[in-house]
């Protein structure tokens, strides 16, 4: 290494001062749009700390979609149970129950439509008519209480850049258009069960250009 | 997963050199941020898209808009600014450097080089230009560049142990 190498390499070791933290936001402000056009995706703070991310990706994750289609799938299938059975019990009855009904005096046969009345009562916290908690709870296989709040996240996916338009008032700008995809998680901790639903958006920004 | 700008960690690998040329450029020591903001926002609302920008644009950048800020200035002004120019290099370096006596002759060294080569050799040594990408920012030959990069780097050699010579000399005066 000759003299000037090695002034070379001294000068190199000075570190010019890095901008002050007002600096950054002030230039934060300045770009506005124009700084969240392109993004990075930065790992979880959990996983940079060695943290181990595993610990819930043990439990079973239900998609929304398929939380839905076992529902509905079991909600025919139990309205088909309740066809059956009651086509049978009344094909099936005593033909002289007619009979015994219309033989009954009208006070008896008012007590007999209310009794009928309270074993279809709804069950005012229940979401679906006609089926109480705890019948969707056998039926959907998971539990009606001990749901965590939900937690949301938006998951960046891409930027893709549209090009410079011309605006109605004839000013140039750039178009950039996002993509993210929400989601949702719903998790159970008693049960061990989590539910994710995820839904895509897109966001348009436009960035007023100089003429420069 | 979380997100974060582009541009933080671009400027946060970038900006203190950017700063560094700014402060050069500019007539008021002052002027240097709002120069390196100006720079900055307009070539990253061009090109931020793309998610990475080559620094070389925002010195060209820099540079420009020093010269027509420079041009807006009246005379007066400019000569009274030149005064104010003259502040130590060294401010703009880490101020760990002040212990530093090898250091700090380096940087009065720096100092006392003609404009045209302090700006090659900031560009060069510190904002890690090729002599390729220094000619575009300057609007100069490769040529003229890597000889006025030689040329100052051949005085700072001579000029530094002049520097630490004078800077004992001071001292003992001062004893």
């Amino acid at each position: 290494m000759n003299e000037l190498e090695k002034l070379e390499a001294e000068l190199k070791e000075l570190q010019p001062a890095a901008p002050s933290e007002q600096f950054i936001s002030r230039l934060e402000n300045a770009l506005g749009d124009a700084g969240n056009v392109a993004m990075r995706c930065m790992p979880d703070e959990e996983e940079s700390r060695g943290g181990n991310p595993s610990k819930h990706s043990s439990s079973p994750i239900i998609s929304f979609p398929r939380l839905v289609a076992f529902t509905g799938l079991a909600g025919i299938g139990l309205a088909a149970v309740w066809a059956m059975v009651f086509y049978l019990s009344s094909s099936l009855a005593p033909t002289g129950t007619k009979d015994l009904v219309s033989d009954l005096a009208p006070e008896d046969s008012l007590a007999l439509v209310e009794e009928s009345s309270l074993a279809q009562v709804e069950d005012p916290d229940s979401p679906l008519h006609g089926l109480s908690l705890e019948e969707i709870q056998d039926v959907s296989v998971m539990p009606v209480s001990g749901w965590l709040d939900p937690q949301m996240n938006e998951r960046f996916l891409r930027v893709v850049d549209e090009g410079i338009f011309e605006r109605p008032g004839g000013l140039p700008a750039r178009r950039v258009r996002h993509f993210f995809m929400d989601e949702t998680l719903w998790s159970n901790p008693a049960s061990d069960t989590r539910i994710l639903s995820t839904t895509p958006r897109e966001e348009v920004i436009l960035i007023e250009l100089d003429t420069y | 997963m979380n997100t974060e700008p582009i541009w933080k960690s671009w400027f946060a690998r970038h900006g203190a050199k950017l700063l560094l040329f700014a402060r050069q450029q500019s007539r008021r020591p002052d002027e240097a941020e709002d120069l390196l903001q100006e720079a900055f926002v307009r070539i990253w609302r061009l090109y931020g898209h793309t998610g990475e920008v080559s620094p070389g644009l925002v010195y060209r950048a820099i540079r420009r808009l020093a010269i027509d800020w420079a041009r807006s200035i009246d005379r007066r002004q400019a000569r009274e600014n030149k005064v104010a120019l003259d502040a130590p290099l060294s401010f703009s370096f880490d101020r760990t450097l002040e212990q530093d006596e090898r250091k700090q002759a380096l940087l009065r060294a720096v100092e006392r080089l003609p404009a045209q080569q302090k700006e090659v050799v900031t560009l060069k040594i510190w904002g890690e230009l090729t002599f390729d990408e220094i000619a575009r920012t300057l609007d100069e030959s490769l040529n003229t560049v890597a000889s006025r990069y030689r040329y100052a780097l051949q005085k700072l050699k001579d000029w530094v142990p002049e520097e630490m010579e004078g800077k004992k000399e001071d001292s003992s005066a001062k004893s």
